[in-house]
Parts: structure tokens; sequence; C-alpha cells
């Protein structure tokens, strides 16, 4: 039931913070801490260097005894960081935590009027005045706990989403793990060698490939998507599409009383499909079946029929035989998931750098993005690593790099930010060129190179010395020479201040890179925000760079930002950690700023419940009528339903409506209620 | 503040010897300002990849650098700048600023200079002359026979539907130029650059 009578005798306490120079280099603390002496109900004012240091917090507690407090006010920085210690600290004095509230006389006031003193010392008495009359009002609240429930979802099956799934499952967590491909991997899979070890890609990610598929604790779902989300930290319901993959695994065949049967890999059927498709994992460059796996060490080993391209003449059924794991009737299937807290690592796509018309992309043969030239050179990929120019078969001899190809654009039609793992794989691409091929040599046009990382620099200087030739300039543009189909890149040498035309065999494209297809849809699902560019947002990039905004739901890998795989799986056992924290504590505290219903005064009209952007409301049979009813743990206090209840039977909690009334009444008269 | 040099006899040995150093003293920070003002771009903005360059029809065919001009304006170098006889070797052809990865407009801040060189009377004779030929035939390249014989074959107008066609309004370009002063600062350049 709610309590809505409020303080007989407040007794305000006002703390007014120095903030080093940061408040009292623009603001007279003293002027304000005087101001606020002479404001109503206000019994202790004062003022300190640091309001949020130790002594500063003690200087609240002290004052709430010796004071006999009912609320307390620091005027100080954003609540978004020190909130909380105040709250303690208000706590610790023996008040309830939510009898404090904050003005912030920095963010919103002495930062932005840096240099006018006079009016900013004005602006903060009024921002004071206002939190003493709000905190005059205060009540106790208690914060609300909900029981979490033991399982955790981690979508995409990069190394990120691997590694964030392994850590779960290893800390003893049930975790589902959710791809949208046939395999799991992501994109460094796709990769031969990676830099700066220059370890095989696959060798080292075949073994974390195998794990994941073996793990008790890990539910792996490929091909699969996220449907639908509802719910909150602790209970989200999710519901999976499983996309008919036309094939049984061996468990999904027994289920359906085949014995020894479900794909094995065998691979008969695909000896036998007669269409033919261009392989996505090999960037187009190497066929596929309408049955098809990706390459052989996929996990999990089954194949997947691509409906789209199937025409259904039924060769592999009858190829696969007893093993009857081919359904070409199969149909997609719902899955729902009950999950305490998530983890998104959604990877990244490579810009369409054909955009970008002055290089020449699609439009001659010996261009060819980066990651096609992952693919060429890789013992696995459709020339079994030989390097090759796509117009003739020949092997090139001189290999020119286009670093920053669409990345730090600000045209509008590439991307403004450096996609931060270009320039150490162009490095490695030279190596890879100088040691397969005799004599060739590697021409990297760079503006910088950003080798940043542990040992990075010293691979810099390794390639360096193997030969690799730098030409410090942007290419302007390239043309072919239709006769040979070699290439002249324009460009200037910087250093030498001379335009350059380098005559080449072929030119890699290190293209940008940005958020994968299904980010914009799969971040909306959860709630989750986005940078401008639609990279996932942190919740702060600094101090908790893995949390969203979203409680409950953790980002890892390249969809928060361009990062390399040790920075990837850095952040991925960081996001896991965070995720796991809510589950093994098995409950979370929601902060109490949840609506409640004044009963007596509840019309039952239920126009609340459809307003609710949270499905929060409800109505209910209560003593023979209709009231409405709050779900406190979905509630997330926007007030939409406050504000809008005709007979104002809505309670919004902190944010009361004598609350909100008496700090306009202070900015406004000054003061008196 | 003046290069200075060690008073060698030798004038190619003294060129080479002068001291080289900029420094912030020889910078002109309004120089910026203005040439962004009248650009309307943001030189500031330039990271120096070459891409202007690299893209100018001009640069591979002379010592001229749009690249060199974009950090001059942002270093201040006024007297470098409007002095420098590169200045008139655009083309305009825009070349550069379609592919300035800063989406910066080298070419405009070209145009601004050569407009602030020209408020100093420094503009190559042969630029002015088209100012003449715009004062007296409304057009910076009058049309010639061939060109007349071409668009005859083209089945268009052997004149052009301008000034070649209605000359009487000739007097109102010459309104405008005359407003300006483009024409009187013209001839006076024109004149000094024949006393010497
Ligand atoms: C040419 C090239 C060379 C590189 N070389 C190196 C190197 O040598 N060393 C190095 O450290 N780094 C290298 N990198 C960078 C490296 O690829 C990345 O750091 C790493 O792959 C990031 O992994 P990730 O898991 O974040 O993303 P990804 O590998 O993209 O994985 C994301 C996964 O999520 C899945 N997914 C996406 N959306 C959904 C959804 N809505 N539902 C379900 N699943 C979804 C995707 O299918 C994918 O499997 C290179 C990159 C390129 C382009
Ligand atoms: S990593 Fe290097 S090549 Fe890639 S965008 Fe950044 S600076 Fe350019
Ligand atoms: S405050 Fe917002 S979230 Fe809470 S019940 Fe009302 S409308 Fe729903
Ligand atoms: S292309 Fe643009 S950014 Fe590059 S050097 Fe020229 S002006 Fe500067
Ligand atoms: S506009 Fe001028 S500077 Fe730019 S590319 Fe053309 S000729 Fe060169």
């Amino acid at each position: 039931m709610v309590d809505i009578t409020s303080e007989k005798n407040p007794r305000i306490g006002v703390f007014v913070c120095h903030c080093g120079t940061n408040i009292a280099g623009s603001i007279d603390v003293k002027d304000v801490v005087e101001y606020a002496k002479t404001l109503p109900n206000v019994v202790h004012a004062e003022d300190y260097q640091y309001v949020c240091s130790t002594p500063g917090q003690k200087k609240i507690e002290d004052a709430i005894k010796e004071k006999n407090l009912t609320g307390t006010v620091v005027a100080a920085c954003s609540p978004r960081l020190h909130e909380p210690t105040f709250r303690r600290a208000t706590q610790e004095g023996g008040l309830n935590p939510y009898r404090f509230e904050m003005a912030n006389i920095r963010e919103q006031n002495s930062w932005v009027h840096m240099h006018e003193k006079e009016e900013a010392t004005a602006k903060a008495k009024d921002a004071v005045r206002i939190a003493v009359a709000k905190a005059s009002l205060l009540q106790d609240l208690k914060p609300k706990f909900v029981d979490v429930e033991p399982a955790a979802l981690v979508v995409g099956a990069g190394v990120a989403g691997m590694q964030a799934a392994l850590d779960l499952a290893n800390a003893g967590i049930k975790t589902y793990l959710i791809e949208k491909n046939p395999t799991i991997g992501g994109r460094m899979s796709q990769l031969d060698k990676t830099f700066p070890t220059l370890d095989c890609s696959q060798c080292i990610l075949t073994p974390k490939m195998v794990e994941v598929g073996r793990n008790e604790n890990i539910e792996l779902m490929t091909y699969s998507e996220v449907e639908e989300v509802d719910g909150f930290i602790g209970n989200f319901s999710v519901k999976i599409r499983k996309k008919a993959r036309g094939v049984l695994t061996p468990d999904e065949a027994e289920a359906k009383g085949i014995v020894g049967g479900g794909c094995n890999g065998c691979g008969d059927c695909e000896a036998v499909c007669p269409v033919i498709k261009p392989n996505p994992f090999e960037m187009g460059m190497k066929p596929r079946k309408a049955i098809y796996i990706y390459h052989p060490q996929v996990v999990p080993l089954i194949y997947t029929v691509d409906f789209d391209s199937c025409i259904k003449c039924g060769l592999c059924q009858t190829a696969c035989g007893e093993k009857k794991a081919i359904d070409l009737e199969m149909q997609d299937e719902f899955v729902d998931l009950k999950v305490g807290t998530v983890v998104l690592a959604l990877g990244y796509d490579i810009f369409p750098v054909e955009k970008k018309t002055e290089w020449g992309y699609k439009q001659f043969d010996n261009v060819v993005t980066s990651l096609e030239f992952e693919r060429l050179i890789c013992a696995s990929g459709p020339t079994g690593g030989h390097l090759i120019r796509p117009s003739d078969g020949a092997t090139p001899k001189r290999i020119g790099f286009v670093l920053c190809a669409g990345s730090r654009d600000n045209t509008g039609i590439g991307k403004p930010y450096c996609s931060r793992f270009c320039c150490m794989y162009s490095l490695k691409h030279a190596h890879q060129i100088i040691e397969k091929i005799p004599g060739a040599v590697p021409y990297i046009f760079y503006m910088d190179i950003r080798s940043f990382g542990k040992m990075y620099e010293e691979f810099y200087y390794r390639i360096q010395d193997e030969g690799a030739k730098f030409i410090r300039g942007r290419v302007s543009n390239i043309l072919e020479d239709p006769a040979t189909k070699n290439l002249h890149v324009y460009a200037e040498d910087t250093l030498l201040g001379r335009p350059v035309d380098v005559e080449l065999d072929m030119v890699v494209l290190a293209a940008a890179v940005q958020p994968s297809a299904e980010t914009e849809k799969t971040r909306r699902l959860f709630g989750v925000s986005c940078s401008q560019d639609g990279w996932l947002l942190e919740a702060h990039p600094k101090l908790n760079p893995c949390g969203t905004t979203t409680a409950g739901v953790y980002v890892a890998g390249v969809c928060q930002g361009p990062k390399d795989i040790p920075d990837t799986v850095a952040q991925a056992e960081g996001a896991a950690s965070a995720a796991s924290i809510p589950i093994h504590l098995g409950k979370v505290e929601l902060e109490p700023y949840f609506a409640q219903c004044i009963e007596e005064k509840c019309a039952g009209c239920g126009m609340c419940v459809n307003l609710c952007p949270y499905q929060a409301l409800s109505l209910v049979e209560k003593d023979g009528r209709k009231v409405m009813q709050v779900t406190e743990a979905k509630c997330k206090g926007c007030g939409t339903c406050g504000a809008y209840c005709p007979g104002g039977a809505i309670w919004m909690q902190h944010f009361t409506t004598p609350q909100i009334i008496a700090q306009i009444d202070a900015f406004l008269v000054g003061g008196e209620q | 503040m003046a290069k200075k040099s060690k008073g060698y006899k030798d004038t190619k040995l003294e060129e080479k010897l002068k001291d080289r150093y900029f420094r912030t003293s020889e910078s002109h920070p309004d120089f910026l300002e203005k040439v962004e003002e009248i650009s309307k771009t943001i030189p500031h903005m330039c990271y120096q990849c070459g891409t202007c360059t690299g893209s100018c029809p001009s640069a591979p065919r002379s010592s001229y650098r749009i690249r060199y001009f974009v950090r001059r304006a942002v270093l201040g170098l006024e007297e470098e700048q409007l002095t420098d006889p590169d200045l008139w070797l655009c083309t305009t052809c825009y070349s550069c600023t379609d592919r300035c990865p800063r989406d910066i407009a080298p070419t405009d801040v070209i145009m601004a200079c050569r407009n602030l060189a020209y408020q100093r009377g420094i503009v190559p004779v042969n630029f002015l002359k088209t100012v003449q030929a715009i004062y007296s035939s409304g057009h910076g390249v009058p049309n010639n026979d061939a060109n007349r014989a071409a668009r005859k074959r083209l089945g268009l107008t052997a004149d052009p539907p301008t000034t070649h066609m209605y000359p009487e309004y000739i007097k109102g370009i010459q309104k405008i130029l005359d407003h300006y002063k483009i024409k009187e600062q013209a001839d006076k350049i024109v004149a000094e650059a024949e006393k010497k």
C-alpha cells in the first residue's frame, strides 16, 4: 500500500563540492553555501574540496547524526557515477538511502558556463534550491529484489561469442549459444594466419570450436536466430527461430526413432547434388552445392540445405540412404528459452568498398579485398593456398596494399572511424607474399601505420626489414591496363612530395568494416543502444565497457567497435564475467523507481495498461472491482502512466507529483511552498 | 622574418644554404581564417594523405602540389602561399575535391588564395587577359572559327545563345565588372607588369 504522507519537519543538509577547479573554478562555492543556509528546511550547509572522497562522505554521515537530518543534498557532478556513493554515505549516517538528492552543478553548470562566474553561481543557487525542495519531500524507499534465472544466452558464435560461452559454461552456468550461420567460428575461421605471431588461425580456433561443441553446459543452436525478446534482467524470455536445415542431427534422428541415423558429415549427398552456388565462406570464390558445409572443420559437422536454391530433386535423400538424415519438407521451429543474462557478440561485415568507385573494386579483376586475399593465400582456400591473379591465374609479383580503404573517411561514403586491424593484417599479408612467392614485392600505401599492440611495432619492423615497400600516401585512384590487366596505382608519395604511378599485378584493398547485417534488428530486440556508426553502445566507454544501458545485457567483440582477436577475446572474458555475476548472486536489486497504484483512486479504466511501453501494467480483480496492478520488475519508471492517469491514481516513487511540483515552485517562486 | 643567408658569393650555393626553418613568427594566423571564410571549406582538417596531389592532372607535369597549399593555409604561410607561381597551375577540375577523404575542397582553397592574391595584385598577366576578354566579349574563351564549324556540324547555332548571340548584353557584364573594379585592377596589374 502506498504511503503518501510526507515528512512533517524536514531537516536538510547541503554539501557543495569544489571538485577541484572543476566547480570552484567557475562557481563561488562559499556564496552557494551561505545561500543554502537561508533556504527553508536547511539546517546544515557546508562545502568541501571533494565530497566524494572518504573524508567528504564522512562529513555527510556526521552531519546526519549530529544535526538529525531527514534528507541530504549534494551539489556536485553527474549522478551517473556518484549517486551510489552519496546514497551509501546517507545510509551510513542512518537514513534511508533514497533520502538523497543530487544537484548537478558541474556538467550542467560550471563546465558549460566556464567563463561566467556570476551567472554560474546564480544558476548553482537555483539548482540547490530546487534539490532542497525535493529533498524535503523524499520518502523511505525499499529496493526490490528479483530472482535470476540460472542460465545465460550468447548471441553470435564468432571468437567473441565462443569465448564468452566457454567462460560462462566453465563457471558452471547453463549457456545457450545462438549462431545464425550453419557453423560457429565467425570471421576468424576465414583467416589464414594471425598477426603478430603468425599462428594458423584455424589451428588455434578449431580446438575452441570443438570445445564449444562438446561442453556439457553449452547448448549450441546454429542456423538459428533470435525472434522475440521479453522480460528484464534475471528473467529474459527469448524465442529462437531454428531455421529449417533440411538435415537431422543424430540426436534428432534418434528422437524420431531412426536408429543409427542422422547426418554424420560423410558428404554423400553433396556429391550427387546437381545445384551449384558460390560458397560465401570462400567469398564466393569456390562453388558449393545446394546441400553443403562451409569447410571441413565446421562445428557441428552437419550438412545444411539451402532451400532458396534446392530444386527438391531428392537425389541427396537417395544417396544418404539408411541414415535418413535429409528431410526436404522440414519447417522452421521455435524454441522458448528463459535466461538471466545475455551477451551480444554479433561481429562485423566488410564495407562494400565498390562504393569508392575510384579504386575499381568489382570493375577490375585484379582488385580484391583483404578478406578475399585471406582465402586466396589460405592452404584450405579455393586455390589451395596459391596466390593467383583472378584475371589470368598468373602468380602476382608486385602486389599493392591499399590501407584505409573506406576507413577514416568523412565524405559520407566511407566510415569515419579507424577499422583498427587493417594496418596489422596488411603487414601480415606483405609478409605472407614475401614468404610464399620468390621475388614478390609488396607495396604498402598507408597514411599512418597503427601498430599499437603488444609486439605489434616489432612486427612492423620485421616486415620493413623483409623488404616491403612503404609509400606514405593514400591511393587516389586505380586504373587498369586493358591489355595486360595490370593495375596503375596513383598516389602521392607524401614523403617525397611527388605523385607516383606504380604498375602492379594485383591490388588488395584493406576495406573498412561495419556492423554485421543483423546487428540493427537484434540490438533493437534487446533494447540496446548503438553509436552513430551502428556499433553497439557500451554503458560507459571507460568504466563499463562490457555492459549496456539495458541491465543484464552485455557486449563482446567487434559488434561494440573494431578490435582485433586479442582485444575481442579479452572483452569476451569481461562480458562473460559481468554476465555471470547476477547469475551467481541468484538475485538482482531493482531501483525502487517503479509506479504504484493508489487503489482507492483507481477507476479501473485500463488506459494506462496500453500506454506502458514495457508492458508492466495489468488490470486485476480486487474486492469486487477492477484496479491496475504494476509488475514492478518490468516497470522502468518512465512515468508515462503517471503523467496520463486522469484520476491521479498512479504514484511515481521518487518522482511524486508533490515532489515535482515543489521543484517547479522552488524554481519559479523561490522556495516557498 | 626574412630567411637568413650566410653571404656566399656563389648565388646557387647561397640559395642552397639559406636558412629554411619554419618559424612560428612567419605564420599569419588570420590567413587561415580568411581562406576558410572565402573557400567555405575546412583545410584545418587535412591529414596530409596526398589524395589530392595523387588525383591532380597538373601535379605529374609540374611542381604544383595541392597538398602543400592546404598545409601552408593551415600554418598561415601567407607570403609563401600567395607569391608561389604554382598557385595558378590548378585547372579547377575538382578531382581532388571529389576524392578528399576528409571532405575538404582543396580546389576551393586554391580559389580562395587566388582571390587573396588578386587583392594584393599578385596575378600572372595571362590570367588577367581573361578579364579583358570577358570585358570585351563576355567570354573567357571567345568563340572561334573552328568551334563555329564544329557547332554547326552538331546541328547547333554557330554562336551560343550568350553575348556572342546577343552582344547588346555585353554592357551589363561590363557594368558588373566595373562595379567590382575588376577591370580597373586588372589593367593596373598588367600595366605594372609591362613596365618591368
Ligand atoms: C582481412 C582480415 C584479416 C584479419 N586478420 C586478423 C589477424 O591476423 N589477427 C587478429 O587479431 N585479428 C584479425 N582480424 C580481425 C578479426 O577478424 C576480428 O577481431 C574477430 O574476427 C572478431 O570476432 P567477433 O566474434 O567479434 O566477430 P565475428 O567473427 O564477425 O563473429 C560474429 C558471429 O556472430 C554471428 N551473428 C551475427 N549476428 C547474429 C545474430 N543476429 N544472430 C546470431 N548470430 C549472429 C555471425 O554469423 C558470426 O558468426 C582480421 C580481420 C580481417 C577483415
Ligand atoms: S587500421 Fe590502419 S589501415 Fe585500417 S583504418 Fe586504421 S589506420 Fe587505416
Ligand atoms: S512508469 Fe513507465 S514503465 Fe512503469 S508502469 Fe508506468 S508506463 Fe510502464
Ligand atoms: S586529400 Fe584532403 S586530407 Fe588528403 S592531403 Fe589533400 S586536402 Fe588533405
Ligand atoms: S582541382 Fe586543381 S588541384 Fe584539384 S585536382 Fe584539379 S587541377 Fe589539381
